[in-house]
């Protein structure tokens, strides 16, 4: 048969196994040149094995990979590389101590007699830069960056390396939206050229308006392969998860209590939040909008201890003491923060170990932690908190990406604050959990906590909270609710500062 | 399809190693060791060389030999346990021979100006104490580099020990006050040693810690990931410093044992002891990088080192070969650890495979 009708890629009944775990049973799935394919289902469904197996960093236990129609085996990522595979993957790979530049071009160095020509790699990184729309200096370190422009760079680097399959195994979930839409841009671009592209994302407006084909695993095995705007998403949501997902955002009925969280003039001490004002009443989810950089997150940090800040923070009128997260945590600050790799989670412990960790004062008894209790929360957070893992003493980085995210909220959930802060909360968690996260969310408000929810996903945010505070250029420029709540306003705030309709007048 | 099957993996597996069985059977190895905890290494070698030594020397498994293994490393033993906190937590403290050559020091003076024996071993301990309280406040408080600071240490501690006694060994065996320490070292009930039953429980003692206590909760929470542990509440100062003052009172500890079983304080920092203390956490799976192991491998790695030690001593090998062999043995171990954790010795078929080239 001739290669030109074969797939680009094609997987024949691969099957893949971890200790206690069939992460992929019998799967089997094609793509060709210029099909864009959106990989779905829930957390752990074994979504990143694939593309793992596909990008070479794993190997199946049993089946068969053709490309171009011949049956190869990709042994690692290099082989991949060379093959024209280029993955960018949930977990970031940059080297953090590298430059940006160092990055883009690493392992590809381009030389000159021998060495490397340095301002050849800071001028073509900078042109490769400047194409996809990112700015930034490509002598800094990426460890300096914020993830998402390490995301970006990381991007640049995979386009910049010519694939002929990309793999996005969510690429796009710590990026803004304008960055998103710049990214998913370029995904059409590329697949316009021939380029075949497997792309990951909880996200389904992204699917909808990227993908040309679904295909959907379960519990490791291939339910189904769609073609993409026809669909309609409640079937394709239902081929995910198995059931129905009605009231997606739930609801309460809350008259908001009084004043929990009380921020006057909090600003943070590298001046990237201006003095920053609000209340937010107990019962009330306050949403927190704005580009990256807009100081969004460093409001977050700022409240939970993680940054030094000056102002004044008060929770149920009890000054908290700034910049040490132990007394906000004391003063009933619960703080989920946006890298989940860098600032939440214990690599080398158990998922056990990982909750415990934020209980560790409240369980312990004189400095002792009890192992019954202990044990018995554990299991009792992993049920509630819908976390899939084989066992609890798992280790945390084992479990896929969505499941290691509702580790983390559980365990500050599980804590019962009278006051969350929570950064991008539901980052890589599938649509089914994120309705459940939702459903919790609303429990906790209902249960009179305050909730102050950051978060790059405006649907998100209109869905789930009273107000939206938006960020511009480090302070809250705007405040929006009821009719005023929607993605066109919140949008004009993040990228201006101000609404620019002739009605305008609402941007504080 | 084109079947041009060179490149196609036939069966699941089809490794370098001819013949389905074996192949089958190594690879279950393979996995298993890849399971295995991070010290089961340790463990067969430790095995392995036992029944080797048991077969070819017969003084080898007598009980009088065991004890004597069990006494000579106990010095070792105590600094690893005190070296295992501070691994776990992402540090090192380079200056745990030096500070134990202080403490023992502290100890010989005291009990030369006709102290009691209570008061030495406590002004010992205090000196201990206070050792790693200056490494603590330095590296957790000040934040400079522990590399830094106790590489400084261990210079200071080395030199102050020699200027304590102006380079004199302290002997101590007719004071009054060395009686109980020397009983203890030496002693036994009923044929076990005291010593062997306090290496026992302060083994035991230490495992609980880490296990089972809030702050052994942090000393790994630090060593894994110091931003998330500050995050949660960890209060990373006060769990650094006191990682470095357990150390520290380890080391006083050490010294008490050491100066037990020569009957008499000298000032010279053994040059081998830290690399052996070390090492022994580090074969013993403690990952150098923090946050994963514990003291059930330190022992292991205490008690491997020790039985080559004895091994090549009851085989007539000159002991000036030691440093090659503990040095050897760390970077094997290390090396197979670090294999593990990368999923690496698994019988790799993609070693074989090839890109349509
Ligand atoms: N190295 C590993 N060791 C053990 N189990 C693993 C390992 N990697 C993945 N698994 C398990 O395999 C299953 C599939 O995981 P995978 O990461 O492919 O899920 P996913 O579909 O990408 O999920 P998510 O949407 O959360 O990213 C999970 O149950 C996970 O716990
Ligand atoms: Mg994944």
């Amino acid at each position: 048969m001739n290669n030109g009708a074969a797939p680009l890629v094609e997987v024949r009944g691969i099957t893949k196994r971890y200790p206690g775990v069939l992460a992929l049973d019998d799967v089997s799935l094609s793509v060709r040149a210029g099909e864009i394919v959106a990989l779905t289902g829930e957390n752990g469904s074994g979504k990143s094995t694939l593309s793992k197996i596909i990008g070479g960093a794993e190997q199946p236990d049993d089946g068969v990979l053709l490309i171009d129609g011949e049956p190869t085996v990709v042994a690692n990522p290099a082989t991949a590389l060379r093959l024209g595979i280029v993955m960018i993957s949930q977990e970031l790979t940059l080297a953090p101590h590298l430059t940006v530049a160092e990055n883009v071009f690493m392992g590809r160095l381009p030389r000159r007699g021998g060495l490397v020509d340095w301002p050849a790699v800071r001028s073509r990184a900078r042109t490769e830069l400047a194409a996809l729309g990112v700015h930034v200096d490509p002598r800094v370190k990426v460890g300096d960056l914020s993830v998402e422009l390490q995301q970006e760079v990381e991007i640049a680097r995979a386009v910049s390396s010519k694939a002929r399959l990309l793999i996005l195994d969510e690429a796009t979930s710590s990026l803004s939206e304008t960055a998103t839409e710049r990214l998913l841009e370029l995904v059409r671009e590329q697949g316009r050229r021939g380029v075949a592209v497997l792309m990951i994302s909880h996200r389904m407006p992204e699917l909808y308006a990227t993908a040309t084909t679904a295909a959907v695993l379960r519990d490791g095995r291939m339910v189904g392969v769609v073609p993409l705007p026809e669909t309609p998403e409640p079937r394709l949501v239902h081929m995910m998860v198995g059931r129905e997902l009605n009231d997606y955002y739930g609801g309460r009925q809350v008259t908001p209590g009084p004043v929990v969280l009380d921020v006057r003039d909090l600003a943070s001490d590298d001046g990237a939040l201006a003095p920053t004002s609000f209340q937010v009443r107990g019962g009330e989810i306050v949403g927190v909008a704005g580009l990256v950089g807009s100081g969004k997150a460093h409001l977050g940090m700022a409240l939970g201890g993680a940054i030094p800040a000056t102002g004044e923070v008060r929770v149920n009128g009890t000054r908290v003491v700034l910049g040490d997260p132990r007394r906000a945590l004391t003063a009933g600050i619960g703080l989920v923060p946006d890298d989940r790799k860098r600032a939440a989670l214990l690599p080398t412990r158990s998922v056990a170990h990982n909750m415990t960790l934020s209980w560790l004062r409240t369980l312990s008894r004189f400095g002792v932690v009890p192992g019954r209790t202990e044990r018995r929360r554990v299991r009792e957070a992993i049920a509630e908190y819908g976390v899939k893992t084989s066992s609890p003493n798992k280790l945390i980085t084992q479990l896929s990406g969505g499941n290691q995210q509702k580790a983390v909220l559980g365990r500050i959930f599980a804590l019962g604050c009278p006051v969350y802060v929570l950064s991008e909360p539901t980052r890589g968690v599938d649509v089914g959990s994120k309705s459940q996260i939702y459903g919790l969310l609303q429990k906790l408000t209902a249960g009179g906590a305050a909730v102050v929810i950051i978060s790059s996903e405006l649907p998100e945010l209109i869905g789930l909270a009273d107000r939206v505070l938006v960020c511009f250029r480090g302070a809250v420029r705007g405040e929006c609710s009821g009719e005023q709540l929607t993605e066109q306003v919140l949008n004009a705030i993040a990228v201006s500062g101000h609404i620019h309709t002739d009605d305008s007048g609402e941007a504080a | 399809m084109s079947q041009d099957t060179t490149t196609r993996p036939e069966a699941p597996i089809s490794g370098p190693v001819p013949g389905g069985d074996s192949t089958n059977a190594l690879s279950r190895l393979a996995a298993l060791w890849r399971l295995s905890g991070s010290s089961t290494g340790v463990l067969a070698g430790l095995l392995l060389l036992g029944a080797y030594l048991g077969a070819t020397q017969p003084i080898f498994l007598t009980w009088g030999n065991i004890t004597n293994v069990v006494a000579s490393n106990s010095v070792v033993l105590v600094l690893a346990v005190g070296a295992t906190f501070v691994i776990i937590s992402g540090g090192l403290d380079l200056s745990t021979a030096s500070a134990a050559a202080v403490t023992g020091m502290a100890y010989g003076l005291l009990l030369q100006h006709g102290q009691n024996a209570l008061v030495a071993v406590a002004g010992a301990l205090l000196v201990g104490l206070l050792l790693g309280v200056l490494n603590g406040v330095l590296i957790a408080y000040v934040k400079v580099s522990f590399l830094v600071v106790t590489l400084g240490t261990l210079s200071v501690f080395e030199s102050a020990a020699l200027v304590m006694s102006q380079g004199k060994t302290l002997n101590v065996f007719s004071r009054p006050g060395f009686a109980p320490i020397y009983r203890i070292t030496n002693g036994d009930v009923g044929g076990i040693p005291y010593l062997m039953i306090f290496d026992v429980v302060l083994v035991v003692a230490a495992a609980l810690v880490l296990r089972y206590t809030t702050f052994g909760r942090g000393v790994y929470a630090l060593g894994s990931n110091r931003e998330a542990a500050r995050l949660n509440g960890i209060n990373v100062a006060r769990t650094t410093l006191s990682v470095f003052v357990i150390a520290g009172l380890a080391a006083a500890v050490a010294s008490l044992i050491q100066v037990g079983r020569l009957t008499g304080a000298s000032p010279g920092v053994d040059s081998t002891l830290l690399l052996t203390v070390v090492a022994a956490v580090l074969i013993g799976g403690t990952a150098y990088t923090g946050g994963d192991g514990g003291v059930g491998g330190t022992v292991l790695g205490v008690l491997f080192l020790g039985v080559i030690q004895n091994g090549l001593t009851l085989s007539d090998v000159s002991t000036f070969w030691r440093g090659t062999v503990n040095g050897t043995v760390l970077i094997v171990a290390v090396t197979l650890g670090v294999a593990r954790h990368r999923g690496w010795l698994t019988i790799n078929r993609g070693k074989k495979a090839q890109s349509r080239a």
